[in-house]
Order: structure tokens, then C-alpha cells, then sequence
């Protein structure tokens, strides 16, 4: 198999905070492959925001990345200087974020900023920037001559594609995007989603998708992380998570999303609520949320294991690929 | 833009009724609050005529000798502000209080401008390095804040005047100049006339006398400049797009002007709002150093129980606070282009 | 958008403010102490004549005597009464005029409403000292007539905060479900709304309590305040600002500082306030 994009290992992000520290990211590996759509899902709190933002080390005070490497084609981003890693980010990295009305500057316009992102990582004259951003803009379907409007003037769909523009006009290979369609209605989001795919596949770019929402990974991503307080659970493709689950976080999960075909029944939720991650449950951290924990489980934290081209962190599994 | 426009008539427009408003509150103290004012001039053992002459002066009574009723009286005082006359001072031989104003506003505007440029510097370099560096330097500029903005302006004045003119001697006490140097009459701003005259014996004097009066102003009004900057430099760092902005490889001294850009807004706001500040300071700071101004002017005429021009001087004040107040807002508008209608 | 800050990490930075919310309690405190005891803590009458005049600070009179020969350190210590109260009276009288109106106005709404929140914005608007000079000078000396000069200069932030919360809570559907089941616009004021604005109310003391005060210093700095043998910090600094020239600094050091210390202290404890409410501003 082709060397993956990105190589995250053992990466472990925490928030020292006055009441405690909160281990957001907890040893976390993960490979993101090139040219896929790779789904990072979990509940608020499970870190994986934080992951995202990790990765091109934008964590604020008082967060710290303490330990880890993330290998971009080889360079491990862990080691490089502020001013190396700014070229990374937007040039070969780009994120996108949830909710476009704050994330763009309000006293400027779109041109504006666009333009200056262009000037910042390539050399090259103001009109030629210009051009490059309402190319840009029309990929993603919005009319060049919004160049000028401000932020306010465009409506929540064609801000997240003006971001999107944004984070994708120079040719990234990775685009981060945190939860870009939690803020918009389905319709919109559908249309958001299918761009995010066409230019997954023109520009050839892997998309990480961070999102609580399990259906959306599962319908649009070829593969899927689910991710909880702090760790991974379970990695597979698409197919096998959603038809054949293994861990019980993955099960739980897919069982609560509605089914519109399906008989009216209750609506499925977990049990319980995240944990508090200044102190998280000993062992493996969703035994007291899971169906078939057992006492082995509240005692020692499980071990990734690969079954079948997947990777899964339970007990239930951890007999040399035995099922229990 | 037409829409700036559109801001600018309808703020021009809600004007008046501001206006309006503070003029009757003005009549209203002056005519109905407790007190007998003809009394209080006069004195009880008044000869009888000259309570008349003093009440029809004071428009409370009409030529014939019969007391005007409130209503009309008010309608009088109306009128009359809108000729322009502000009224006739009680003492001081019927001048038009207009004039009497005029002649004294220079200083004060020379004063609060000095004072307003120190303050602006203070805070603003304080404030955004506060709110840039987070952290100690946060909480230093933090209690700056506090403490300046709770100073009682004329005892600092005084130390200062303790400290810089008796003990160390270095700069005069009080006054607006030296006698005998005072330039020619063209702005009525001293620094400026004797600098566009070239009398620099007098713009140096001028100098002197201005810097300790402007910085006891400038300190204490750099308080809430300082703190309002550093809570606004704060915030806008807060916010996502400076994240985003981050997140696309934007340096950070890039990042820093559109920072600062968006945070002027609440501080220029602020700044308009600071004016109801600088006129107070400007009032205490001029007593302290007997500076020739407005506010040694009104404290004057009050302690002269001289009624009618401490009215047309709140009125007068009143007028020019909502004439600045407005344009802030439009220099407001012009800035967030979201303001606008 | 920082989605990833766990909800359950909330920053409020109580550690670092603590120490000037402190020292901002004890420094009004001593004030309040210095008024309290002011007979026992001073062994003349501030307002009469005891030595001889412009006496420098000495074991017998710590503060020193002014031109009238009154003991300084006295009129100093009782000086924190006269503050303290025209503070207290107008505070009082503000909130006594401000609240209920602020209350009545938002509830009721309509055009009287809008009338009288404009009236308020524009009085807000103009130089609260100029405007407590012009009441004060209109009405004459004494605490009564100070303390209600300075009232109306504060009415309007007592209102507008008020009416701002009324209006909102107003909206709420308790609300609504009150009106539905038929209680009186009395009931709902008292019973809903009220409680909710007490919060409001002292959040507006506590940060505009240091301008109180600094006003009325600036009043009985140009003798518009108390009459004059009463011990009045600001009236004591005027006085002794003419002997500055000569050396006589212990005429206003003192009463200058007393008012330092009493205005930054409720500042300090305004600002506490204001930190512990979080990254809101809140704006008067």
C-alpha cells in the first residue's frame, strides 16, 4: 500500500487547566491515507476537535501537544519551528471550520482576505492573487463578483463555500475540516458534503471530516474513526462499520441514529454521559457506559487490535483475534 | 454609499428630540427645583423694585409687571435658544453668554485635546499590549485600569503641582501662560497661534503650563481608554477568524492589524462615550490649575449665583455633547459597515 | 467555536482577581470603620477651632492642623462620614426612582416606554458631573439636597439596566404561562421579574458606586456639597489647595488619599464583579 499522507503517532494533547488537567488526546495513532475521506467521529468532549487542531498545532494556552509525531510525507510537523510550520498551513494543510459567520474577518471583504492568503504563501502580484480567488470561488459555485461583499452579505451556505474556497484555492493535500456542516440545514449541508467530494477527487485531496454525526461519515467517508474521551475505538472503512460493528461504542452509536423506513420506536440514546476527562474512568474509559464490560475491563486500558484490515480496542477482541 | 447616508440623516434627525429633551431638563432644574433664585441673588431685605426688574430679567415676569405663567415661560427659553441667544448674564452687564463662552471655550478645547492625546496614547499602548500578551501583562494593566479610572483629578493635580512646581520647581503651578506672552488671537489655541506666529517664547511657555494639567487629564481618562482596549483586544483574539486566520498561515504581525482593526469599534464607541469623561476631568482639572476655561468659568458664575449663564452653559454643553455623540457614531458606522441601515 | 474545550473546563480566572477584589473590600471596610468609630478614633472636634493654625504633622496632631486650626487627623476620620452617607442617600434614592421605573416602563412597553427610555438615554448620555453641579448649585447645600443631586445623575443607569432585564424576561414563557393562568401585572412583577433583577441591580452598584463617590468629592470640591464646617474630604482639599504653593502639603495629602482609597477600593471590587461574571461585558 502507498505511504499514507499523514502519520499521526501516539500523539497526546492536554489542557492544563486551575481544576485539573484534562487529557483531551490520549495517545492517539492514526494514518490518513491519500486522496480518501477519512471520518473522525465521537460525542463533545471525546477530543477529536482537539486532534484536528493538533495536527497543524494550533492548540491555545493552556493546551500543550506534550508528546507525539505527525508525519506529513516524511516531515514530522512535531518539530518544526513556528515559522516553517506557517507555511504548511493553508499551502499544504488547509482547515475549514463550523461556523463560517465568525471564522471570516467581518470588517473585510472576502477578496480581501482571500487575497491575502494567496500573497502570503506565493509570490506573486496582487491581480494575479485576485484571479486566483475568483477562480477559486467559482469552483465551489459562487459567482466571482461576490469578491467584494462583505462576510454578512452572503448567506450561511455561501460563507461555508467561501471558506472552503478559502482553504482549498492553493491545492492542499490535506483539508481538516471541523464539523463544516453542523451549522446548516440538511439541504445545504447535503450540497456542502458533495462539494467537499468533488473536490476531494479533482484536487486529489484527503479530507479529514471531524463530526459527531455517524450517518454523514458512513454515507460520504471511505473510512471511519470513532474516537471516545480522548481515544480511538475502532478504524475501519465505511462498509465495515456501518454493517458489521465491533466495538460496543461503534454498536451503541449506530443503533441511536433514526431510521426514517424503519417502524416508529423509541428513540435509541447511550446511557450516561461522557466522562470527565480531568478524570477519566480507569481502564478502558467506556466501561461504565458499556453493555459487556467486565471487571478486566475497568482495570486495564485494552490494546489495539488489527482484524481483518480494521483496527479495534476492546477486550472482547483481545485474544489473538478471537472474538469472546 | 447611499446606505452611510441613509445612517447619517436618520441619526442626524433622532438628534433633536435628544436635544430637545436635555434643553427642558435644563429649564426644568433651573426653574422648578427647590430654591428661590431672585432670593438667593438679592437677598430677602430686597428693595421691591429691584426684585421686579430682577424677575423680569429672568423672564419670570412680562414688561407690564405680571408674572408669565410656566408654560410660557418655558416657550420663551425656546424660542430664544433657537436665535441662538443662550441668555444674558446677570452680572456681568448683560453679555450674551454666548459670547462670554466663546471666549473661554478655546482653553478648555486646548486643555482636552492635550489631554485626550496623552490619554489615547497611554491607553491604547497599554491596553492592546495587555490584551496581545495576555497573561502578567494582562493583569498589570488590569489594575492600571482600576486604579486610574478611580482618581480623583484634582488631587492628583495637586501632587503633581507638589511634586513638579514647589519641590522640584521644573514647571509652573498654575495658569494657561505667562503674563504679557500670550500670542495673537487666531485659533485661540495658544500651542497652535504661537506656532503659526513663530513666537516660540510663547509656545514654550505655553508648552509648560499645558503639560501638567494634560497628563493629570490624560492619566486619569487613560484608565478607561486602557481598559476598554485591553477587553477588546482580548475578545477579538478570542475569536475564530483569528484562529482561522492562523490556520491558513497568516503571520502573526498580520494577524495583529486585523486584530487591532476590529477592535477599534467598542473603543471608539468608547472614546465617544469618554467624552461625558473628558468634560468632567476637563471642569475639575481646570479649577486645580486655574486654568481659564469652561469649567473655571461655569464654578465662577455659580459661586456668582449668576442663574442665567450657568443655564445657557449646561444648555450649551448639552447641545455640543449630542453634536459629538453624533458624530462618533457616524465615524462608527463608517468603520463596521454592519451598522448601517 | 473552540467545540473542543470540554464543557466541563470553565475559565474563570478567580485566583488571580481574588487578591484585588480583597484588597478593594478592605480598603472600603476601613472607611466604613473609620466612620463607624470616628469619636473614639479621634480625640478633637473636626469642626472647631483646637490649635494653632498650618501646623505640620506632629505626635499631637498626626495630620496636622489647617489654616482654621482644626485638627486634621479629625476631620479626616469624620470626613468618612459625610461620604459614606450622601453615598449611601443617593444610592438609595437612585435605585428607589430608577428601579420601579425601570421595572413599570419595560413591562408596560408601548409608546410611554419609548418616551421615557429616551429621556433617560439622553440624560445618560450628558456629563454626569456637569449636570450634579447644575442640580446641586440649583438647590442649594446640604446632604439632602447632594445626595439627591447625585440620585438623578444615576437614575438613569439603574433604569436602563432594569428595564434591559425586564424587557428580556418579559419574553420569557414563564411568563407568558403567568399571564395565561390570569395573575396581575403586580403579581408578575413582584413575583417573576423582580427577583431576577435584584442580580442586575447590584451588579450596577457594585460598578458604579466608585463614580458616586468620586462625584461627590467633585461637588465638595466647589462647595456644592455639605456646608462648611462640616469635615468633607473634597471641600478640605479645595481648602488647602492655596497653601500648596507655600509647602503646606499635609492639607491635602490626607482627605486626597481617603478618597483614593475609598474610590479604588469599590473599583477593585468592581472589577472582581465583573471578572467572576465571566468574558460578558457589562456595560454601564
Amino acid at each position: 500500500m502507498d505511504e499514507p499522507l499523514l502519520k499521526i503517532k501516539n500523539l497526546k494533547t492536554y489542557y492544563f487547566t486551575e481544576s485539573g488537567v484534562v487529557r483531551a488526546v490520549d495517545n492517539v495513532t492514526l494514518d490518513i491515507r491519500k486522496g480518501e475521506l477519512l471520518g473522525l467521529v465521537g460525542e463533545s468532549g471525546s477530543g477529536k476537535s482537539t486532534l484536528g487542531f493538533s495536527i497543524i498545532r494550533l492548540i491555545p494556552p493552556p493546551g500543550k501537544i506534550i508528546n507525539g509525531s505527525i508525519f506529513l510525507n516524511g516531515i514530522d510537523l512535531m518539530k518544526l519551528s513556528e515559522k516553517e510550520l506557517r507555511k504548511i498551513r493553508g499551502r499544504r494543510i488547509g482547515m475549514i471550520f463550523q461556523d463560517p459567520l465568525t471564522c471570516l474577518d467581518p470588517l473585510r471583504r472576502i477578496e480581501d482576505q482571500m487575497v491575502e492568503t494567496v500573497m502570503v504563501h506565493m509570490d506573486v502580484e496582487r491581480d494575479e492573487a485576485r484571479e486566483m480567488a475568483a477562480k477559486a470561488l467559482e469552483k465551489v459555485g459562487i459567482s466571482g463578483d461576490r469578491l467584494k461583499d462583505y462576510p454578512h452579505q452572503l448567506s450561511g451556505g455561501m460563507r461555508q463555500r467561501a471558506m472552503i474556497a478559502m482553504a482549498t484555492m492553493l491545492r492542499p493535500e490535506l483539508l481538516i475540516a471541523d464539523e463544516p456542516t453542523t451549522a446548516l440545514d440538511v439541504i445545504v449541508q447535503s450540497k456542502i458534503m458533495d462539494l467537499l467530494t468533488d473536490l476531494k477527487e479533482s484536487m486529489k485531496m484527503s479530507i479529514l471530516l471531524i463530526t459527531h454525526d455517524l450517518a454523514l461519515v458512513i454515507e460520504r467517508a471511505d473510512r471511519v474513526a470513532v474516537m471516545y474521551a480522548g481515544e480511538l475505538c475502532e478504524v475501519g472503512t465505511s462498509e465495515q462499520i456501518s454493517q458489521d460493528p465491533l466495538h460496543p461504542y461503534t454498536k451503541l452509536l449506530l443503533e441511536s441514529i433514526p431510521d426514517v423506513e424503519a417502524p416508529k420506536t423509541k428513540l435509541k440514546s447511550i446511557l450516561g454521559n461522557p466522562p470527565d476527562m480531568r478524570n477519566p474512568p480507569s481502564g478502558c474509559r467506556f466501561w461504565p457506559r458499556c453493555p459487556y464490560a467486565k471487571d478486566l475491563c475497568k482495570k486495564t486500558p485494552p490494546r489495539f487490535m488489527e482484524l481483518g484490515g480494521r483496527i479495534v480496542r476492546c477486550h472482547l477482541y483481545d485474544r489473538e483475534g478471537e472474538k469472546s | 454609499m447611499a446606505s452611510l447616508k441613509t445612517f447619517i440623516i436618520a441619526r442626524a434627525l433622532a438628534l433633536i428630540p435628544t436635544i430637545l429633551i436635555l434643553i427642558t431638563l435644563v429649564f426644568f432644574i433651573m426653574r422648578v427645583l427647590p430654591g428661590d433664585p431672585v432670593v438667593a441673588i438679592v437677598g430677602m431685605k430686597a428693595p421691591p423694585e429691584r426684585v421686579i426688574e430682577l424677575k423680569k430679567e429672568l423672564g419670570l415676569m412680562d414688561e407690564a409687571g405680571n408674572p408669565i405663567p410656566l408654560p410660557i415661560q418655558y416657550l420663551n427659553y425656546l424660542s430664544k435658544l433657537v436665535s441662538g441667544d443662550l441668555g444674558r448674564s446677570l452680572i456681568w452687564g448683560k453679555r450674551p453668554v454666548l459670547l462670554e463662552i466663546m471666549e473661554h471655550l478655546p482653553a478648555t478645547i486646548e486643555l482636552a485635546i492635550a489631554g485626550f492625546i496623552v490619554s489615547i496614547i497611554l491607553g491604547l499602548v497599554l491596553g492592546s499590549l495587555g490584551g496581545w500578551m495576555g497573561g502578567k501583562m494582562s493583569s498589570t494593566v488590569k489594575t492600571y485600569g482600576a486604579i486610574t479610572y478611580a482618581l480623583f483629578i484634582p488631587w492628583i493635580g495637586m501632587l503633581f503641582q507638589l511634586f513638579f512646581a514647589v519641590w522640584l520647581g521644573v514647571l509652573p503651578v498654575a495658569g494657561r501662560i505667562d503674563t504679557g506672552l500670550e500670542p495673537p488671537t487666531i485659533t485661540g489655541l495658544y500651542l497652535i497661534d504661537s506656532m503659526i506666529m513663530g513666537r516660540w517664547d510663547s509656545f514654550l511657555s505655553a508648552l509648560k503650563h499645558i503639560t501638567l494639567p494634560a497628563l493629570t487629564l490624560g492619566l486619569v481618562i487613560s484608565g478607561v481608554f486602557t481598559r476598554v482596549t485591553r477587553t477588546s483586544v482580548e475578545e477579538v483574539m478570542r475569536k475564530d477568524f483569528v484562529v482561522a486566520a492562523r490556520a491558513r498561515g497568516i503571520p502573526e504581525h498580520k494577524i495583529l492589524l486585523h486584530v487591532l482593526k476590529n477592535s477599534f469599534v467598542p473603543i471608539l464607541t468608547m472614546m465617544g462615550l469618554q467624552l461625558a469623561l473628558l468634560m468632567t476631568g476637563a471642569v475639575l482639572t481646570e479649577t486645580t490649575f486655574s486654568w481659564p476655561g469652561m469649567g473655571t468659568f461655569l464654578l465662577e458664575r455659580i459661586q456668582y449665583r449668576d442663574y442665567t449663564t450657568v443655564q445657557g452653559t449646561v444648555v450649551f454643553f448639552a447641545i455640543i455633547v449630542s453634536l459629538i455623540n453624533l458624530i462618533v457614531d457616524i465615524c462608527y458606522a463608517y468603520i463596521d459597515p454592519r451598522i448601517r441601515y | 467555536m473552540y467545540t473542543f474545550r470540554p464543557l466541563l473546563v470553565k475559565l474563570v480566572p478567580k485566583v488571580r482577581l481574588k487578591g484585588l477584589t480583597l484588597a478593594g473590600t478592605i480598603m472600603v471596610l476601613f472607611t466604613v470603620f473609620l466612620a463607624i468609630l470616628a469619636p473614639i478614633l479621634t480625640p478633637y472636634d473636626p469642626t472647631k477651632s483646637v490649635d494653632l493654625s498650618l501646623q505640620p504633622p506632629s505626635w499631637k496632631h498626626p495630620f496636622g492642623t489647617n489654616k482654621v486650626g482644626q485638627d486634621m487627623w479629625s476631620r479626616t476620620v469624620y470626613g468618612a462620614r459625610t461620604i459614606l452617607a450622601v453615598v449611601f442617600l443617593s444610592t438609595i434614592v437612585s435605585i428607589l426612582i430608577g428601579v420601579p421605573l425601570g421595572l413599570v416602563s419595560g413591562y408596560v412597553g408601548g409608546i410611554s416606554d419609548r418616551i421615557l427610555a429616551m429621556i433617560m438615554d439622553a440624560i445618560y448620555a450628558f456629563p454626569g458631573l456637569i449636570l450634579a453641579i447644575a442640580i446641586a448649585a440649583a438647590m442649594g447645600p446640604g446632604i439632602i439636597n447632594t445626595a439627591v443631586s447625585i440620585a438623578i445623575v444615576y437614575v438613569p443607569t439603574y433604569f436602563r439596566m432594569v428595564r434591559g432585564q425586564t424587557l428580556s424576561i418579559k419574553e420569557q414563557l414563564y411568563v407568558e404561562a403567568a399571564r395565561a393562568i390570569g395573575a396581575k401585572p403586580l403579581t408578575i412583577l413582584t413575583r417573576y421579574i423582580f427577583p431576577n433583577v435584584i442580580s442586575v441591580i447590584a451588579v450596577v452598584f457594585t460598578l458604579s458606586v466608585a463614580d458616586v463617590v468620586l462625584t461627590e468629592a467633585a461637588l465638595s470640591f466647589f462647595g456644592l456639597s455639605v456646608p462648611a464646617p462640616t469635615p468633607d474630604w473634597g471641600f478640605d482639599l479645595k481648602a488647602g489647595h492655596p497653601y500648596l504653593l507655600s509647602g503646606y502639603w499635609w492639607l491635602i495629602t490626607f482627605p486626597g488619599l481617603m478618597i483614593m482609597i475609598l474610590a479604588v477600593g469599590f473599583t477593585f471590587i468592581g472589577e472582581g464583579v465583573a471578572e467572576y461574571l465571566g468574558a460578558r461585558e457589562v456595560k454601564i
